[in-house]
C-alpha cells in the first residue's frame, strides 16, 4: 500500500492509522532499496511525505537556522544561507551519491536511516543541530548526540515524523569543512569523513571534530578538540589531536576498506582539515 | 564522396538514443514463458538431494528441468568438461542445478526457491597457488577421459592445469649465468566483470524439428555451434537470431544462458525466456581471470636484457572455457616489445572451485603488459638508467622476431609512437613535483584473424545492403566500419548503406565481434563481395552507357566515365537494369586473415599461436597520490595507436577513449576476490566500476600505416587501447611514490601502505 500525503497532520494521521508497521519514505533513496534487499519488509505500506511543502527549504533566523526535513541535498548544495554560515553541510550534501541521489535524497532521511556511513550525520553533530520530532502528541526536540543511538538505529518513535533541523549559527571567527573519503569522486560510501570547525580569535578558542564511518554512529572526539584550544593549529598541535582522533575511533573492516585503513586515514584528514583552516585564519 | 574516414553518424545512434532499439532482453513473443534457474549456494561439494517435486506441481509452472532432464553429455569451447546442470557434484557458487519454467518469472522463482537442495559442502579449491599444490585435490579427477571439441590441436593438460603452454630452449640458465644483474618480480592481478548494462538472457522457442534463439551476442554462429553442441544435436537444427546487444566485451562471446532457454522450449512446446539478474550475471559471469605472474630477467649494466623467464598461472574456475587458449599470449608478449635474448615461458590456466573465467577485452594481455612493463621500471632501476632510456634501447625495430618466430616487418612503428608521445608529453618534464609521477608501456596486438562473410545487395533505389552475420557490439565496427567501407567501396554516401542484424539461417559464418576483427575481416568480405559483383554492374552500366566496362568508374552513386562525371547512369538505374538483364545485383564476399609465419617448435600447447595484422601502441600516464586518503589520480593520459587507417574517427577516438576507461577502473578499483571460493564483492554498487568524473580525456595520436591487403587499409583498432593501461598507470604510481606497485587494483589502502613505509 502507498499512502501519499501533503501536510505534516495527513501524515501523523497516516501513520497512527497504519500503525507501526508503517514505513514513512521522503525520496525513497534508502527505503526502496532496503525493501528490494529484504532488510525492510516489502509487504508494509508506505507513507508517502515527500510532496509536504512546509517540510522543505532553508530560513535564517536570529540565533540558528532550520532547515526543513525534506530538503533534497542538491536544495542543501545550493542554498546561500548555508553557504555562508554552514559551508560543511553544503560540502556534505554535494559529496552524497551522484546528481541522481542529490535530487531526491533528504537530509530528513539521510539522518533517518542513520547508517554510520550517513554524511549528513557528522555535520549535524558537529554543529550541535537540535531535531525537531512531531507527532499526534505533540512535538519534542532533540539534540543530535541524543538522537543518534547506535548502527541504523535512532531516538525516532512510531508515529513520530522529524520535520525540521535547527543549527545553531556558528560564532564570529568559526571556520568549517566536511571532507569525505571514498575509492572514487562520486557514487561512493563515505570510508570516513570528518566535519571540522575551528573558531579561530588569535589562537583556536573552540574546536569541534566530528567523523562518520569509524563507529556505529557518528562520533565526535572531545578530547582532541580540547587538546587544540589555545594552539595556534601548530604541526604538532595538529599531530596530537590527530593521535587522540585515532585512538578514539573504532572502525570496522568491510568490503570498502579496513578499520587499519580508516584509522590510518582519520589523523590524516584531522591534519588536512587544521592546515586548510590555518591557511586561512591563523 | 569518400565515406571513408568521415565522421559519419553511426547507423543505429538514433534507434539507441531514443530507445527505440530493441535489446536481448527487450525481446519477447506472445504466450512466452520464463525461466528461472536454480544456481548453487556452494563452491564445492556433492548434491545429496535434489527434490522438484513441489516445484513441479506448483500453479503456472510448466516445467522443471535438472541434470536428469538434461542430455548427459558435457560439452565446452575447446575442452568438453562442462555438464548441462551440475549433476552429483558442484564445482562453483552459481552453478546452474536445475531450471523452472513458469508462466512469469515470479511464479518461477517462487518454484525455484520450493527445490530441496541439500549438498554436501566440500573445502573448495580457492586459488590458484592450492590447485597447483601437491596433492591438490582434483576439480577434474576425471580431466582424462575428457574430449576436446573436434578439430582442435592437441594441448597437455594434467591435475588441475586444463591448458599447459611450455617454451624451454636450450641456454636460458646459461645466459642468467651471465648476466650482469637479475631481477625477479611477482605480480598478482583480480579478476574483472565485464559489467555490461545488459544483463544475459536468452529467447527460445521450438517447432518440433529446429530451435530458434533470440539473443544479443557477440558470436550468434558460437551460440548455434555450442547450442547443438549442449543439446546433441545436428548444428543446423539451431537458428540463432541477433539482436541489439548493450555491451558486451568478452563476456557473450561463449554460451550464456541460451541452453537452458533452448531445453525449456524444447520441453514445453512454448517459447521461453531467461534473463539473469544483476547479482546473478555478475557472480556467475566469466570474467577476466585473475593470475599470478612471476617474471626473472638477466640484464647487462649496458642495458640488454639477456635472459628472462616468464611464468603466468591463470585462474581458469571451474571449466575451462577459452582460458587453454589465452595461455598463449604468454609466450607472443613475454619477449615482444622489447628484445630479450633468450626467455622460458610456462603459462597454466588453472582449475579451481571459483565461476569459470574467459574473455574479456585484451584478456589475459592486460595483466602480462602489466607484469612485463612493471618489471622493465625494476630492471632500469637496477642498474641505474633511465626507464625510457632503457626502452628504447631494447625496442624491436623491423624485421624483430617475436617469441614464436613471427618476424614482425613494421615494428619501426614502436618507435615512431614513442616519438609522438615525446613530442605532446615530454619525459623529462611530465609527472614530475611532490607525489606526482609518470609511467610509460608499450604494446603489440593482434588483429583476430577468423572467418567471416557478408552479402552485398544493390537495390533498385541506389542503397546498397549488407547482410552480414558479424555483429554490433557497440564498438561501431559494424554501425560504423562495415558500412562506411561498404559505402566507400561503391562511393556512396554511408546513408544509403543499410545492415540487417545476425541471423545464421541466412548468413553465412562469422567468426563474431572478438579481437578486433570485424572492421578488418567483415570489411574485406565487403570489399571482395564489392568487387565480385562490380563486374556485373559495369557490364551493365556499359549497355546503358555505351562505353567498354573498363572505361567506367563509381561515383558519387551514379556509373561514370572514367574522367568525365558528365557522362554517367544512377546506381539505381542500372539495379533496375540488372532485373532485366541476368537478377539483382547481389554477391556474396568471404574472408579470414592468412596467418603469419611462426615456428610450431617454438612451444607446446601453442593453440593460439600468432599476432596477425598487429597493431602498436605506447601509453603513458600522469598520475597524482593523494597523500590524505592514498587515492591516485589520473591527470594526464596520452595515447599513440597505430590503426592502419581510420575509417570513422569517432569510432576511433571512442573505443581508445573507452578502452582507457575500462583499464583504468581495471588498474585503480575494479577486482573480484574470492574467500572460501564466494566473491566478496557481489554487486555493481560494491564492484567499483570507474565512473565519468575520475576518467581523464584521453590525448590521442593515431598513427597510420594503411595495411596493404585493406579495407581502405583499415587495421583492428577497439581491443588493444585496454591493454597497457594498467600497466602505465602502475608505473606512474610507482615513479609517483617509490614503491614496487606488484598487485591490482592499486587501491587507497597499498599506496598509503607504501607511504608510511617510504616515510618511515
Ligand atoms: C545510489 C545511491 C548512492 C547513495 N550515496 C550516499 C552517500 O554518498 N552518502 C550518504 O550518506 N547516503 C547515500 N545514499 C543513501 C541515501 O540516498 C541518503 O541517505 C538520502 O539522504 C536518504 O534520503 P531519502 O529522502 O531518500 O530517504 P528515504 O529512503 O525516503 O528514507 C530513509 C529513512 O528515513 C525515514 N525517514 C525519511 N524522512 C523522514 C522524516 N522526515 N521523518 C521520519 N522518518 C523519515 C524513512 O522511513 C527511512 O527509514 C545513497 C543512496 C543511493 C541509492
Amino acid at each position: 500500500m502507498f499512502r501519499a500525503v501533503t501536510t505534516v497532520d495527513a501524515a501523523l494521521r497516516a501513520l497512527d492509522e497504519l500503525g507501526p508497521g508503517a514505513q514513512v519514505i521522503a525520496g525513497g533513496t534508502d527505503v526502496m532499496i532496503q525493501r528490494m534487499t529484504g532488510s525492510l519488509s516489502k509487504s508494509e505500506p508506505l507513507v508517502h511525505i515527500g510532496r509536504i511543502s512546509e517540510m522543505r527549504g532553508v530560513s535564517l533566523g536570529s540565533e540558528s537556522i532550520t532547515i526543513g526535513a525534506l530538503s533534497t541535498h542538491r536544495d542543501i548544495r545550493t542554498d546561500p544561507i548555508l553557504a555562508a554560515h554552514l559551508p560543511s553541510f553544503v560540502q556534505a550534501s554535494s559529496t552524497v551519491g551522484g546528481w541522481q541521489t542529490q535530487e531526491v535524497g533528504t537530509i530528513g532521511g539521510n539522518v533517518c536511516n542513520a547508517s554510520p556511513a550517513a554524511d549528513l550525520g557528522a555535520p549535524l553533530l558537529m554543529a550541535q543541530a537540535t531535531l525537531v520530532l512531531v507527532s499526534s502528541g505533540g512535538e519534542r526536540r532533540l539534540q543530535a548526540a541524543d538522537f543518534f543511538l547506535g548502527r541504523r538505529q535512532t531516538a525516532l518513535e512510531f508515529g513520530e515524523l522529524l520535520t525540521a533541523i535547527e543549527v545553531p549559527i556558528p560564532a564570529p571567527g568559526s571556520w568549517e569543512t566536511y571532507i569525505k573519503i571514498g575509492r572514487r569522486s562520486a557514487m561512493e560510501v563515505a570510508i570516513v569523513g570528518l566535519a571540522a570547525r575551528f573558531v579561530v580569535d588569535g589562537a583556536v578558542s573552540a574546536a569541534r571534530l566530528a567523523f562518520c564511518s569509524v563507529a556505529p554512529r557518528p562520533m565526535r572526539v572531545p578530547d582532541a578538540e580540547v587538546s587544540l584550544v589555545g594552539t595556534m593549529l601548530e604541526d604538532e598541535a595538529i599531530a596530537a589531536a590527530g593521535r587522540l582522533c585515532a585512538s578514539a575511533v573504532s572502525p570496522i573492516d568491510d568490503q570498502r576498506a579496513t578499520a587499519s585503513y580508516r584509522t590510518s586515514v582519520v589523523p590524516r584528514l584531522v591534519r588536512q582539515a587544521a592546515e586548510a583552516c590555518r591557511s586561512e585564519l591563523v | 564522396m569518400t565515406a571513408i574516414g568521415a565522421r559519419s553518424p553511426r547507423s543505429d545512434a538514433e534507434a539507441k538514443v531514443r530507445g527505440l532499439a530493441n535489446y536481448g532482453v527487450d525481446y519477447s513473443e506472445t504466450g512466452m514463458l520464463h525461466a528461472r534457474l536454480l544456481r548453487s549456494p556452494a563452491a564445492a561439494g556433492r548434491i545429496t538431494r535434489l527434490d522438484v517435486e513441489v516445484a513441479g506441481r506448483m500453479p503456472g509452472v510448466y516445467a522443471v528441468a535438472t541434470a536428469a532432464e538434461a542430455p548427459p553429455h558435457r560439452s565446452g569451447l575447446i575442452l568438453m568438461d562442462t555438464p548441462f546442470f551440475a549433476d552429483d557434484v558442484v564445482r562453483y557458487e552459481g552453478e546452474p542445478i536445475a531450471m523452472v519454467v513458469a508462466e512469469s518469472e515470479r511464479l518461477a522463482d517462487d518454484a525455484v526457491s520450493s527445490i530441496v537442495l541439500e549438498i554436501e559442502e566440500s573445502t573448495p579449491v580457492s586459488d590458484v597457488g592450492q590447485a597447483l599444490a601437491p596433492g591438490a585435490v582434483l576439480v577434474h579427477p576425471d580431466l582424462e577421459t575428457y574430449q576436446s571439441v573436434p578439430g582442435a590441436a592437441p594441448w597437455p593438460r594434467s591435475g588441475n592445469a586444463g591448458g599447459i603452454l611450455t617454451s624451454d630452449p636450450e641456454g636460458v640458465d646459461g645466459a642468467f649465468a651471465a648476466a650482469d644483474v637479475v631481477v625477479e618480480d611477482v605480480y598478482v592481478v583480480p579478476r574483472q566483470y565485464q559489467a555490461y548494462l545488459e544483463p544475459k538472457s536468452a529467447t527460445a522457442s521450438y517447432d518440433g524439428h529446429r530451435w530458434t534463439i533470440h539473443v544479443s551476442h557477440q558470436f550468434p554462429h558460437n551460440v548455434r555451434t555450442r547450442v547443438a553442441q549442449a543439446l546433441g544435436v545436428e548444428l543446423s537444427r539451431v537458428r540463432v537470431v541477433g539482436e541489439h546487444i548493450g555491451g558486451a566485451f568478452g563476456a557473450r562471446l561463449d554460451l550464456g544462458l541460451e541452453q537452458f532457454a533452448a531445453l525449456g522450449a524444447s520441453m514445453t512446446g512454448r517459447t521461453v525466456k531467461l534473463v539473469n539478474n544483476r547479482s546473478e550475471d555478475l557472480i556467475s559471469c566469466m570474467s577476466r581471470e585473475n593470475a599470478t605472474i612471476r617474471v626473472r630477467s638477466g640484464v647487462m649494466k649496458d642495458g640488454r636484457i639477456v635472459a628472462r623467464d616468464f611464468e603466468c598461472l591463470m585462474d581458469g574456475g571451474a571449466y575451462a572455457g577459452d582460458t587453454p587458449y589465452l595461455t598463449s599470449i604468454a609466450l607472443l608478449m613475454a619477449g615482444s616489445v622489447y628484445r630479450v635474448d633468450t626467455a622460458r615461458v610456462v603459462a597454466k590456466s588453472v582449475y579451481t572451485n571459483t565461476a569459470p573465467t574467459g574473455a574479456f577485452r585484451g584478456v589475459s594481455g592486460t595483466y602480462i603488459c602489466f607484469a612485463i612493463e612493471r618489471h622493465m621500471d625494476q630492471l632500469a632501476h637496477a642498474i641505474g638508467m633511465d626507464r625510457r632510456e632503457f626502452r628504447l634501447l631494447n625496442l624491436f625495430e623491423s624485421g624483430d622476431a617475436m617469441l614464436n618466430g613471427q618476424v614482425l616487418d613494421d615494428a619501426d612503428i614502436l618507435s615512431e609512437a614513442f616519438d609522438r608521445v615525446e613530442e605532446v608529453a615530454p619525459w623529462a618534464e611530465t609527472g614530475t613535483g611532490m607525489l606526482r609521477g609518470v609511467g610509460i608501456a608499450s604494446a603489440i596486438w593482434l588483429t583476430n584473424p577468423l572467418a567471416g562473410s557478408a552479402t552485398v545487395t544493390l537495390h533498385e533505389d541506389g542503397h546498397i545492403g549488407v547482410s552480414t552475420a558479424a555483429t554490433e557490439n557497440g564498438s561501431g565496427a559494424v554501425a560504423m566500419g562495415v558500412r562506411q567501407i561498404a559505402a566507400g567501396e561503391f562511393d556512396v554516401a554511408a546513408e544509403d548503406v543499410f545492415i540487417t542484424l545476425p541471423d545464421t539461417d541466412s548468413q553465412a559464418y562469422d567468426a563474431g565481434s572478438q579481437g578486433s576483427r570485424t572492421t578488418h575481416v567483415v570489411g574485406m568480405a565487403v570489399h571482395n563481395a564489392a568487387t565480385q559483383m562490380k563486374t556485373r554492374l559495369f557490364d551493365i552500366a556499359s549497355g546503358l552507357l555505351n562505353l567498354l566496362p573498363e572505361d567506367l568508374e563509381l561515383r558519387g552513386g551514379n556509373v561514370c566515365m572514367r574522367g568525365d562525371a558528365s557522362v554517367s547512369v544512377p546506381l539505381a538505374e542500372v539495379a533496375g537494369a540488372a532485373l532485366r538483364s541476368g537478377g539483382p545485383l547481389s554477391a556474396t564476399g568471404s574472408y579470414s586473415v592468412p596467418l603469419p609465419k611462426w615456428d610450431p617448435d617454438a612451444a607446446d600447447g601453442l593453440l593460439f599461436p600468432a599476432f596477425p595484422v598487429p597493431t602498436y601502441h605506447v601509453h603513458l600516464a600522469e598520475v597524482e597520490v593523494d597523500p590524505v586518503d592514498g587515492r591516485v589520480r589520473v591527470t594526464r593520459y596520452v595515447v599513440a595507436q597505430e590503426v592502419g587507417r581510420m575509417i570513422n574517427p569517432d569510432g576511433v577516438y571512442g573505443q581508445i577513449q573507452g578502452g582507457v576507461a575500462q583499464g583504468v577502473g581495471y588498474a585503480l578499483w575494479e577486482g573480484l576476490e574470492n574467500v572460501e571460493g564466494r566473491y566478496t564483492r557481489r554487486t555493481l554498487e560494491s564492484y567499483g566500476l570507474p565512473l565519468a568524473v575520475d576518467i581523464p580525456d584521453v590525448e590521442m595520436i593515431v598513427l597510420e600505416h594503411p595495411h596493404e591487403a585493406g579495407p581502405f587499409g583499415a587495421k583492428g583498432v577497439a581491443e588493444p587501447p585496454i591493454v597497457p593501461v594498467a600497466a602505465a598507470i602502475a608505473n606512474a604510481v610507482a615513479d609517483a611514490t617509490g614503491a614496487n606497485i606488484v598487485r591490482l587494483p592499486i587501491d587507497p589502502e597499498q599506496v598509503l601502505n607504501a607511504l608510511d613505509m617510504r616515510d618511515s
